[in-house]
């Protein structure tokens, strides 16, 4: 089949498109920015519910989509809008004419930083839900010292669901993704004395609820309902939080050997380019707009254009591999339509 | 001298007569009950200061130049400066200059004396060849072409505001316009009348030729009734509707100046020094641009102006929203020709506010705190003596704790700089009350302030430094701290660096310094923290700066102001801040920090930590021994 069909992004969303139109037949090309498929799930250990090896998850879908044009390591210069298709430039001097765009452009994880009462890059014993899976990867971090690891602290809805850092969605996964950490960390350190501060938890997934209540059966994991005030420096390195209890109503103070930050989700720089580039909408809470919130969501208001995945909003993993499915039916019924 | 009636006496001059007894029987009831409204004390300061000489100067000093000549204005912008010197300084020689004339050539006055020096032309019958030279006559023509060169300033400004450097300008009232027209009709109608005349009573340059040039018309003294009557009629529909018109700032004015200078303050939300600053706001608008809520149209009518006139009438629903949503930058105060003090004012109709509970800060233990930072105490005399330099404590603040990299950097600066300091909230600290006094609550700041001051002096320390303006603010304005140097860090630091105290690397970096409204407008300090920051690297300025510094938009000071409001305020001050294109943007305020940091496309710091990265650590310093005077260094 000549139709060309480019899909914007390697991560999960991206191959599972690309793996499933490979399937019916047709040979789409994926672009990627880095120098490697798999996106975020690439960057993480283990997923929740069922603590799956994420790698896994990556591998498959890669072996899937080894028939695809794959480019990687290449951005988009710009688009051109053509009659009745696009035109689109590559950063490595291809340049590809095509009637079907598929925007698997991800999220990009809120920069931590930017909520500087918590002390990310400030204290040397602060780090994110991200740097975290990366030590559960390789066991590289100047932060967790095996040894001296008594108290740990997460802080849920790190630039989520907060007006202030210009985020006011919830990324969704942080609180299952909290727990998750919290397990795992205690499964590593059975000594430790591990805190989530959250305002509030929703376990809305499947089998969330019980893996919330084994975190604190199972695993004696301490929840604590409200958010960090604020975090400071003790004189040996350690943070200092300050949170308010709501449920007892009185501040709590605890000393920590590590706080993680739960960053959310938010849509990425490189996605609003690109979006600017082919003249798609963007929603008000800043990610990518489909046609309809609830009937078109994987549709954009142009013509051949198709979402898929978190660019248009926080979702888990089997949420947008069940997007990126539905949009690769979407460009079938459209290339059919054009025949 | 000859008078050309017997009686002296036309029934025209009654509109006139009316209306002046009306405004000054007006004025002077007002300016009773202003005075009686004032605190015991304040009122008897305020006399003290009528009497004393230096004050006394300085009122009719200041009344010349901001009445008459309207320095500030002359400033701001040169046409708007003529503008309103030519008609205020104009019409007060007129006035002058008649009186003059009519006390040297008329005798036995009685009655005539209200408004023969208004009328003076109409009524003698002598020329300016008759009576004695014809300087009086060439003044009084000079002076009504001032004014009239200035009316026709203000009918231009009316179309074309921005000639005279404003964007906007307020929208009057019926009354205001109804003043407004019969002003600027006064002047030509008396031009008028008074050419009609030159031919019998004498004129100048301007009367004179006019009667010759249209003598046909002018010379036909048949028309010369209507047009005295007409001028009379608009001196009292104007004097009429004064009281209800902005135009009542004219007598305001002139007893705001000296109740400012007797240092009063306003104490109670509507009444006393406040009501004079209300009657004194001329409704002239430059608060309208100066305000940082601006630049969203729908904020218009929340200006000081507009709460000025809600005051004056009452409208207690619009007063309550325009003094809760302002942000109290003090921008208006700043560039508010009479001195109207915006910020105070909303201050204080917050705090007249009825709430049903409030918090009760004044049993909160403060023992732990006292113990927490006892130091100095402790140490005693030993340790002070052997470095012979100050105790410093160290108040970062709730805003600084939000933005842990300025205490982390301020502490840095204060290790290498050897000074010997204390953390005072360290553990979590009591709110320097600043942010309650903003909402009005008076009496919880007032509480607050007893606990830190409780703490503060039980700590031994000799200096206190802050890092947040905000705070700073209060501590200087509210504190009574005996033997305590009150510094902000942006002082200490210049201070640490002139005199060597500090090792400066001086870098390539741009910088544009945004002027906290705590710290500019609020304290007054501009130039320490531009020294600091030029130690470091190079300082570009802002478009607008210092005092006409725009808020960042993230003030404590509002009330009800949304997150989504406050956006493009912040846009729009940071537009203001990268004119100049700087690398990076720096500031002294942890809030104003935090809120640029949000929507900025370059780094925002606060001048700590850009002087921590320059600032070398001493290889090796002994902790005691540090010559307290002279530079260590060249």
């Amino acid at each position: 089949m000549k139709e060309n069909i480019v899909i914007i992004g390697g991560g999960i969303a991206g191959m599972e498109t690309a793996a499933q139109l490979l399937d019916l037949g047709y040979k789409p090309i994926i672009i990627e920015k880095s120098d490697h498929l798999g996106g975020h799930v690439a960057d993480w250990n283990r997923l929740f519910p069922d603590m799956s090896p994420a790698a896994d998850v990556v591998r498959s879908l890669a072996s899937r989509v080894s028939g695809a044009n794959i480019f990687l390591n290449t951005e988009i210069s710009f688009i051109n809008k053509l009659k009745d298709s696009y035109n689109i430039m590559l950063s490595n001097g291809i340049s590809i004419v095509t009637r079907i765009i598929v925007m698997a452009t991800g999220f990009a994880l809120f920069d931590a930083s930017k909520k500087e009462e918590y002390g990310y890059g400030v204290y040397d014993q602060v780090m994110t839900n991200k740097d975290l899976e990366h030590w559960f990867n390789t066991g590289e971090d100047p932060r967790i010292n095996d040894s001296a690891m008594n108290a740990v602290g997460f802080v849920h809805c790190v630039g989520s669901r907060d007006e202030k850092a210009r985020n006011t969605q919830c990324s969704k996964v942080c609180c299952i993704t909290a727990v998750k950490q919290a397990i795992e960390l205690k499964q590593k350190f059975p000594d430790a004395m591990i805190y989530c501060f959250y305002m509030d938890l929703r376990m809305f997934g499947k089998k969330y609820e019980d893996f919330y209540i084994g975190a604190q059966r199972d695993y004696g994991i301490r929840f604590i309902r409200g958010r960090v005030s604020e975090v400071s420096e003790n004189i040996d390195g350690r943070v200092i939080v300050k949170a308010e209890d709501t449920l007892s109503g009185k501040p709590v103070k605890a000393t920590l050997d590590l706080l993680v930050l739960m960053s959310g989700m938010v849509c990425s720089q490189d996605s609003t380019k690109v979006a600017n580039m082919a003249r798609l909408p963007i929603d008000t809470d800043g990610f990518l707009k489909s046609r309809d919130n609830v009937m078109d969501i994987i549709e954009s208001p142009k013509e051949g254009v198709f979402y898929a995945g978190a660019c248009t909003g926080p979702k888990t993993v089997p949420e947008t591999l069940a997007e990126a499915r539905a949009a690769a039916l979407k460009v079938h019924l459209f290339i059919k339509g054009l025949e | 001298m000859r008078e050309r009636f017997l009686t002296g006496y036309n029934d025209f001059v009654l509109p006139f007569v009316c209306g002046m007894l009306f405004v000054i029987v007006y004025c002077m009831v007002g300016l009773i009950r202003i005075i009686m409204q004032l605190p015991a004390a304040d009122r008897k300061r305020f006399f003290i200061s009528l009497v004393t000489p230096k004050t006394a100067i300085r009122n009719i000093k200041d009344i010349f130049l901001k009445c008459l000549i309207h320095v500030d204005l002359w400033k701001r912008n040169k046409l708007l400066g003529y503008m309103h010197s030519s008609i205020a300084f104009g019409w007060f020689m007129l006035i002058l200059v008649g009186h003059i004339e009519v006390l040297l050539y008329t005798s036995d006055l009685g009655p005539k004396a209200l408004y023969y020096p208004i009328f003076f032309r109409y009524f003698v019958a002598e020329t300016e060849t008759t009576m004695k030279g014809a300087l009086i006559f060439f003044l009084m023509d000079f002076f009504l072409l001032v004014v009239l060169s200035g009316i026709a300033l203000a009918i231009i400004k009316r179309v074309r505001s921005r000639l005279f450097g404003m964007r906007r300008t307020t929208n009057p009232s019926f009354l205001d316009l109804i003043g407004l027209y019969s002003l600027w009709s006064i002047f030509p109608l008396r031009l008028l009348a008074e050419s009609f005349t030159a031919d019998i009573s004498g004129g100048s340059f301007l009367t004179k030729s006019l009667n010759y040039v249209f003598t046909e018309f002018l010379s036909n003294h048949a028309n010369m009734l209507p047009a005295w009557w007409a001028y009379s009629c608009a001196l009292g529909v104007f004097f009429f509707v004064l009281p209800f018109t902005r135009y009542m700032h004219i007598p305001t004015e002139i007893l705001l100046i000296p109740l400012r200078n007797a240092g009063i303050r306003i104490v109670n939300a509507r009444k006393g020094f406040a009501r004079a600053q209300v009657y004194s706001c001329p409704s002239c608008g430059l608060c309208i641009d100066a305000c940082p809520m601006g630049v969203l149209k729908g904020n218009i009518k929340d200006t000081t102006v507009y709460l000025n006139r809600q005051i004056r009438r009452k409208n207690e629903s619009r007063i309550e929203e325009i003094s809760d949503k302002c942000l109290l930058c003090g921008k208006c105060t700043a560039v508010c020709p009479v001195g109207v003090e915006g910020d105070k004012l909303r201050i204080a109709q917050r705090s007249v506010r009825h709430y049903n509970f409030g918090p009760d800060y004044s049993n909160i233990d403060i023992s732990d705190q006292i113990n927490g930072c006892n130091k100095f105490v402790k140490n005693t005399n030993s340790f002070v003596s052997s470095t012979g330099n100050e105790r410093v404590l160290y108040f970062a603040g709730c805003m600084t704790a939000l933005t842990p990299a300025i205490s982390k950097a301020t502490c840095s600066i204060l290790d290498k700089a050897g000074t010997d300091y204390e953390i005072m909230d360290k553990d979590g600290g009591i709110c320097c009350g600043r942010p309650m006094l903003m909402a009005g609550r008076l009496i919880q700041a007032a509480q607050l302030v007893e606990k830190n001051t409780g703490i503060i002096l039980g700590s031994g320390a000799d200096t206190l430094l802050l890092s947040c303006p905000i705070c700073y603010r209060i501590f200087k304005e509210k504190y009574t701290l005996p033997g305590i140097r009150i510094v902000h860090h942006s002082e200490y630091f210049d201070e640490l660096i002139s005199s060597g105290r500090l090792r400066v690397t001086k870098g390539d970096v741009r910088y544009v310094f945004h002027d906290p409204c705590e710290l500019g407008r609020g304290c007054g300090i501009y130039e320490q923290p531009r020294n600091v920051l030029s130690a470091a690297g190079e300082v570009v300025e802002a478009e607008k700066n210092r005092k006409e510094s725009i808020c960042c938009g993230g003030s404590l000071g509002s009330l009800t102001l949304g997150f989504d409001k406050r956006k493009a305020m912040t846009e729009n001050a940071l537009n203001n801040l990268t004119a100049a294109s700087p690398d990076r943007i720096a500031t002294a305020c942890p809030l104003c920090m935090s809120t640029f940091a949000r929507y900025s496309d370059r780094p925002v710091e606060d001048i700590a930590m850009i002087l921590d990265t320059v600032t070398e650590r001493p290889a090796a310093r002994s902790a005691g021994v540090r010559p307290v005077k002279g530079k260590t260094d060249n």
